[in-house]
Formats: C-alpha cells, sequence, structure tokens
C-alpha cells in the first residue's frame, strides 16, 4: 500500500508539476477573487470571488501539506470546507432575504446608508 | 509501475459500464414500444412543464437544500475518522475515547435536526 | 486531549447553553420562549464562573494566562451586553403574536438571536485558547459567522439587512486574507501548532537577522485579515454604515465582541513571529513593526477625523470605535518588553486591560442610544440616533444623560475615569518601546477625540432640551434592562477607576510573556521552505501514513 502513496519519489520526474506550481496557480486564483470582489458589483458574483480565495488557501494548504510530508494541511482543507459551506449557506439566506424586499443583487443599488 | 493495486478501480469501471449499457439494451430489446400522446411529454407520467425556467422557486427549497448542506458537510468528518478508528487497538481507553468523541460530533447535528424540526422545515404545508 | 478538555469548561458550558436556547427559544409557549434570554444569562454568568473557579492547564506556552483572564472578561461584559440585548428580538413579530396572529416557528428569530450570541462569545472564548492555527481559524469564524445575522436580524428595517449583507462581504474576504495567512505560514513552517511554528521560525532565524519570507508574508496577511474584526483601517470600511444599520444593542456587541476576538487572536499569531528583533531586540521584525506602525496611525486619525464630521451618534461612536482600534494597535506595536518587564512596559497587558476599559465604556454609551425611541412625523417608532436626540438629556432624562457624560468622557480618557487609567499603559509602552513618533500621533489623537466626545457630553448636559422636536419626540420604550446596564456601566467607568491597580495586576499577570526557545524539540528546523532539501522529501515526517 505504501507503494502507492509514492512519497518517496514525488519529485522524479522534472515535468512533474512541483510545489511551485501549485503555489502560481493558488496565488492567481486568490488574486482573480480578490480583484473580482473589488470591481463586480453583483453580489452573487462577489460571494463566488470569497470563495475561490477561500479555494486558493484550499490548494496552498494541500500543496504545502504534500511538500511538508504532514496531513495538517489536508486536514485544515476539511475545516475550510465546512467554513465555506457555512458560509455559502448564510450568504445565499442574506442574498435571498435582500433580493425579496429590493428585487435587485446590484450593491451599487443600496440606497439606506450613504456615508 | 505496479498498476495491479489499480485493478478495483477497473473492476469498478468495468461494473458501471457494463450495467448501464446492459439495461440500455435489455430495455430497448425487451421493452414494449408504443408512442402516443402522453408518451411525447416531456415529463412522462410527471409534472405539467410550464413557464420559463426562470422562474422562481419556493423558498422552502432553500431550506431543504440548508439541511442537506448540515449532513452533506458531516459526512466529510466521518471519513478520516473512519479510516483511523480501525487501527485503534479494541477495547482500549483510547478506542472508547475516539469512539465517544464521534458519537459527540453526531450529537450535535441531532441538535441541529431537532431545531430544524421544531422549526417547521420539514413540514410541507 | 484530557488536559486541554479540562480548560474548555466554560466552553462546553456555553455550547449546552446555546444548544438549550435554540430549542427552547422557538417553543409555541410564549411564556418558555420568554425564559431563553434568561437561560442565556445564566448559562454566560456560568461560564464566567466556571473559567474563575476552573481556569484549566494553560493553553499557551508563551502566555500561560491569557486565555482565563479573556474567558472571564468577555463573559463578564457579555452578561451586561445581553441585558442590554434582551427583548430586541421578534419585538414586532411577538407584539404581532399577543394581537392574535398564528405563532409561525419559522417566522420568529429569538432562539437564533440568543443562540448566535453564545455561539459568538464562545468563539472569543475558544480564539483565547487556541494553540493551533486550524482551532484559530474556527475560533475566529465562530466568532464571525453568527454577528452577521446578527446583524441582519436585529431589526425589521431594510437597513439592517443591508447592513448585515455588507458586514458578511466584507467579513468573508477579511477570512480569506487571513486563511491565505495561515496557509503561507503552515507552508513555511511545516506545522499548524502555534508553538512549533514559533520555534521553527526563531530557529530559522538564528543565525541571521532575516525572518523566513514566506512565514512573514503569511502574518501580514493574517494581521490585514484579522485587522476586518477590530476595523483596523484597510478594513475598516464596513464599520460606520455596519454600526449604524444595526440595532444600537447588537451596535454595542460589535464593537466590543469581535474586536476582543481579534485582538487575541492579533497576539496569538505576532506570537509566532516574536518581539524579539530590531537594534533593542523587543521589536517585530521590521517589515511587520512598519506596517503595524502604519496602520496604527492610519486607524487612530481617519477613525477620529471622520468621527468629528458625523450627524449621528452611532456613525460617530462607529468611528471611535476605529480610533480605540488604533489605541490599542499601539500596544500591538510595542510588544511585552522584555521578560519580567513591569506592567507599564507591557503593551500585552495595556491591550489587555484597554479591551476591558473600552468595553465598559462604550457598552454605556450604546446602551443610552438602545434605551431611546424616538417617534417619526408618520407615528413609526424609531431608533434615536440623530445627535440631537441627545440635547438636554440630563434635564430631561437624567438617568440616562448622566451615563452618556460618564461614557463620554471616559472614552475620552479623562484623568478620574476608566478610559485614563486604559489609555495611559499604552502611552508608557509605547514609549518604554522606544515608539516615541506613534506615541506623538496617539496624543495627537486623544485631543481630536476630546472634541467629539465633549461634543456629546455637553449636549447632553449643558444644552436646552429641544423644546420643538421633529416628529414626535423622544420615547424610552426600551426594556428596562438596557437602563440598568448601562447604569452598571457608568458605574464601572467610576468605580473601577477607584479599583484600576487591582485590575491592572489582573491584566498584567495574563499577559506574563514566557518566550523559551528548546532546541530540538521535536522540529527540525530548515532553512527555507521552498528550497525542497533532501531529507524533507524523501523522508517520511511525522503521521505521513499509517500502514
Amino acid at each position: 500500500m505504501s507503494a502507492i502513496l509514492a512519497q518517496a519519489d514525488y519529485p522524479a520526474l522534472m515535468s512533474a508539476p512541483t510545489l511551485f506550481h501549485y503555489l502560481v496557480v493558488s496565488a492567481f486564483m486568490f488574486g482573480l477573487g480578490l480583484v473580482g470582489f473589488l470591481t463586480r458589483r453583483n453580489l452573487i458574483i462577489m460571494f463566488l470571488c470569497t470563495e475561490l480565495m477561500f479555494q486558493a488557501a484550499g490548494l496552498a494548504l494541500v500543496a504545502f501539506s504534500r511538500f511538508h510530508l504532514n496531513h495538517t494541511g489536508e486536514t485544515f482543507v476539511i475545516f475550510v470546507l465546512t467554513v465555506a459551506a457555512a458560509e455559502a449557506a448564510m450568504a445565499l439566506a442574506l442574498v435571498v432575504l435582500l433580493f425579496r424586499r429590493k428585487e435587485t443583487l446590484d450593491a451599487e443599488r443600496w440606497e439606506e446608508m450613504r456615508g | 509501475m505496479d498498476l495491479s493495486s489499480y485493478l478495483p478501480i477497473l473492476l469498478l469501471i468495468t461494473m458501471a459500464v457494463v450495467f448501464a449499457v446492459a439495461n440500455i439494451s435489455l430495455t430497448l430489446a425487451l421493452g414494449p414500444s408504443r408512442q402516443g400522446p402522453v408518451k411525447g411529454t416531456t415529463y412522462e407520467s410527471g409534472m405539467d412543464p410550464f413557464g420559463t425556467a426562470r422562474k422562481r422557486f419556493n423558498v422552502r427549497f432553500y431550506l431543504i437544500a440548508m439541511v442537506f448542506l448540515v449532513f452533506d458537510i458531516e459526512i466529510i468528518f466521518l471519513y478520516p475518522w473512519a479510516v483511523a478508528f480501525p487501527n485503534l487497538q479494541a477495547g482500549t481507553t483510547e478506542s472508547w475515547v475516539w469512539l465517544g468523541r464521534i458519537l459527540f460530533f453526531l450529537l450535535t447535528t441531532v441538535v441541529a435536526y431537532v431545531y430544524g424540526y421544531r422549526k417547521g422545515v420539514f413540514r410541507f404545508d | 486531549m484530557i488536559q486541554k478538555i479540562q480548560s474548555l469548561w466554560p466552553e462546553i458550558v456555553l455550547f449546552a447553553t446555546a444548544c438549550v436556547v435554540m430549542v427552547v427559544g422557538i417553543s409555541p409557549s410564549v411564556a418558555v420562549r420568554r425564559s431563553c434570554g434568561v437561560i442565556a444569562g445564566l448559562g454566560l454568568a456560568l461560564a464566567g464562573l466556571v473559567a474563575i473557579d476552573w481556569p484549566g492547564p494553560a493553553s499557551s506556552v508563551v502566555w500561560p494566562a491569557l486565555a482565563p483572564y479573556v474567558k472571564v472578561l468577555v463573559a463578564g461584559v457579555g452578561v451586561l451586553l445581553l441585558l442590554v440585548l434582551a427583548g430586541l428580538p421578534d419585538r414586532e413579530y411577538e407584539a404581532a403574536v399577543a394581537h392574535g396572529q398564528r405563532y409561525d416557528p419559522i417566522r420568529a428569530n429569538r432562539a437564533e438571536f440568543y443562540a448566535f450570541f453564545l455561539f459568538s462569545i464562545m468563539g472569543v472564548m475558544l480564539v483565547s485558547g487556541a494553540e493551533d492555527l486550524i482551532w484559530l481559524f474556527l475560533a475566529l469564524e465562530l466568532t464571525s459567522l453568527p454577528t452577521y445575522i446578527m446583524v441582519a436580524i436585529s431589526s425589521s428595517r431594510n437597513r439592517s439587512l443591508e447592513a448585515g449583507v455588507k458586514y458578511f462581504f466584507l467579513g468573508a474576504l477579511g477570512a480569506a486574507l487571513f486563511l491565505y495567512g495561515f496557509a503561507l505560514l503552515y507552508g513555511a513552517t511545516g506545522s499548524t501548532n502555534l508553538e512549533t511554528i514559533r520555534q521553527v521560525i526563531a530557529q530559522q532565524r538564528l543565525g541571521s537577522e532575516a525572518v523566513n519570507g514566506v512565514a512573514l508574508a503569511g502574518a501580514l496577511l493574517a494581521v490585514i485579515g484579522v485587522g476586518f474584526k477590530i476595523a483596523a483601517v484597510p478594513m475598516h470600511f464596513y464599520t460606520a454604515d455596519v454600526y449604524q444599520g444595526a440595532a444600537s444593542p447588537v451596535t454595542a456587541f460589535l464593537a466590543f465582541v469581535p474586536k476582543t476576538a481579534g485582538f487575541v487572536a492579533l497576539i496569538l499569531l505576532l506570537t509566532t513571529i516574536g518581539w524579539g528583533y530590531g537594534p533593542s531586540g523587543q521589536s517585530l521584525p521590521e517589515p511587520i513593526r512598519t506596517v503595524l506602525w502604519v496602520i496604527a496611525a492610519m486607524t487612530m486619525t481617519v477613525g477620529n477625523v471622520l468621527a468629528v464630521v458625523q450627524s449621528s451618534v452611532k456613525r460617530v461612536l462607529a468611528y471611535s470605535s476605529i480610533a480605540h482600534s488604533g489605541y490599542m494597535l499601539v500596544g500591538l506595536v510595542a510588544g511585552p518588553g522584555p521578560a519580567g518587564a513591569p506592567f507599564a512596559r507591557n503593551g500585552i497587558a495595556a491591550i489587555l486591560f484597554y479591551l476591558l476599559c473600552y468595553g465598559v465604556m462604550n457598552l454605556g454609551a450604546f446602551a443610552v442610544m438602545a434605551s431611546l425611541e424616538r417617534r417619526s412625523r408618520s407615528g413609526a417608532t424609531e431608533e434615536a440616533d440623530s445627535i440631537d436626540d441627545l440635547r438636554g438629556l440630563c434635564t430631561t432624562r437624567p438617568m440616562l444623560g448622566w451615563i452618556m457624560v460618564v461614557s463620554a468622557v471616559g472614552l475620552l480618557g479623562m484623568p478620574p475615569l476608566l478610559g485614563f487609567f486604559g489609555k495611559l499603559p499604552l502611552f508608557t509602552s509605547g514609549i518604554g518601546a522606544g515608539e516615541i513618533p506613534l506615541v506623538v500621533v496617539l496624543g495627537i489623537n486623544s485631543a481630536i477625540a476630546a472634541y467629539y466626545y465633549l461634543r456629546l457630553a455637553a449636549l447632553a448636559l449643558l444644552e436646552d432640551p429641544d423644546v420643538t422636536p421633529v416628529g414626535g419626540g423622544l420615547s424610552e420604550n426600551a426594556p428596562p434592562g438596557r437602563k440598568f446596564a448601562g447604569f452598571i456601566c457608568a458605574a464601572a467607568v467610576i468605580g473601577l477607576s477607584a479599583l484600576a491597580w487591582p485590575l491592572i495586576n489582573l491584566a498584567d499577570g495574563a499577559a506574563k510573556y514566557e518566550p523559551r526557545l528548546t532546541p530540538g524539540s521535536a522540529v527540525s528546523a530548515r532553512e527555507a521552505p521552498i528550497v525542497p532539501s533532501a531529507d524533507a522529501l524523501t523522508e517520511p515526517r511525522a503521521a505521513s501514513g499509517r500502514p
């Protein structure tokens, strides 16, 4: 069984993805999420962007976990998924409630509070 | 590279493909084939499709989705526990502590269930 | 493991109470429903007593006494908060039910409101006992997630819902930022245990002055992300709108509970980096120190300058809440000083004490706002929020007026009151750490703050009551618990200043700093995380796969 886990020959091939590749993808995902969050005005899209950032962190955790050869990072990811699910439930509840009252999800259309 | 340990997966895929293909071909071969107006509806013996797909759903579906989410996420935590539990010596204090932990964890879901039940999430009137 | 559970008794009590409240609060009987506020209060008080009596083993090696202090603090202020919050949820709905409408549990919010309150407090307690990044992440989220819903359901106005949505989205952004920071910290050190991270970073540093770059980036992201909880500058945009949009009692809650969690989390996170750098060997590494310095200065200045121009009391208090976070960040920049440093030098002790002072003073001010209602022209009641509502309050409603005066003057930091004793250690620790420019900024900001706090006090104390108010004038229909809580807070602002030294000693004991470096303690130091060393990649380490 331990042969399948194949931890020992992880960086054997030069073409195989290394930690660096995973981190670059993760950083791109995080950056995309951040930029999307700051520029988009639709609440659902904004929520998806925060979700993208969460998953970027998850990817980095799994990659680091593989790099350090311990399971802590993977454990962390399970908890991150749980929290992400809780946030999704909450976001949808708030967004549904808001839509029922206002019939729009445009963040620019909040007229109640102005600075 | 030793591929023999992937054999069960191959077997599983084969079984899935054979089952699906066999079902469809057996239906085509053995089943009666009739045509009619009822047969031609979108969902045979289901509801009539009406309106656009963008019509709003009852918000109660949202509650059901949330209840599903609770159990869905709960399952994730059972897997690592189930993987680790058989490695413990049976009857030791440690194994009982592990069992206690997962039971406590499941208890929290029971609380969520009781709350959801009393809140009326499972009432469809 | 069993030892760890012993230190969690307050949280266990709160969790059990929250479960009971969640089920009891949706009972079809009014009397049973009403009892859930009382149950929540009893549970909270019990949790506080358990935290005093049974502190359990130290959870953090570096801060052995931090967790019990924070738990007792948050339970104590939590009981006062609950007094202010009581009667808030479902007020209109219960009135409708009393007039014969059928009770439908799905329309009621009472159970969730009290349960979420308890969960949030539980989150702060768990933050204080965190010894692992995963734990810290979950605890921080447990603190924040309930608050989003509490804001949204705090009143039936659209404004509360909008505030809740805004708070949620910025909160999710903050959570994503500090989660990525945690991931980088884990990547840099190979562990999520805070103590192990500290040891690894300290050992990686041996022989060179520089800190591991990935760990540094992670810590910076984490600091900015957690900055959302304390409303520090890059993440402060939500504060005024959310504080204004939420009902006043919930605003009081927001100003204390997430902020406490945020500061305790920041203390724990920065401990992993350690205050062992700089020329004196007692400050944070230069990049983090600079960023925190700028955040502190900006937070104070932005908060105070914007507070001056507001005409809504809740917005004034919101911006002042930002400013107070800035003050407390000075203590974080100053750090705990050398081992065995006196209280005056220990910035962490200053923060812990200031959290107590700020919680009490701020709650006093919000209790006054929560007790007042104004009848608008259309006949609907709304919260009193305009600064004109305070005019002549000492004449018309002496008790509320004086609570406001005492709280405002206390927040300002006037010498005989509690706020002064809170602010003084921040100054002295800053000076002791050699952060003179930052202390000057702190002084200037305190002067700016004097303007708007004195305006609040003077309006209530000196002005004549508004003879022809817009709309129908003020009324006071709120539950009496709010006034009572406000009275206790005002009494504490005066009375605790006499007890300031014992309390300061408590905070000092809680901030006892014991950094030790145990060489070779189950942690193999590696130079840099990105450069793979041969043995790190080939040798399976702890927990890497069971047979």
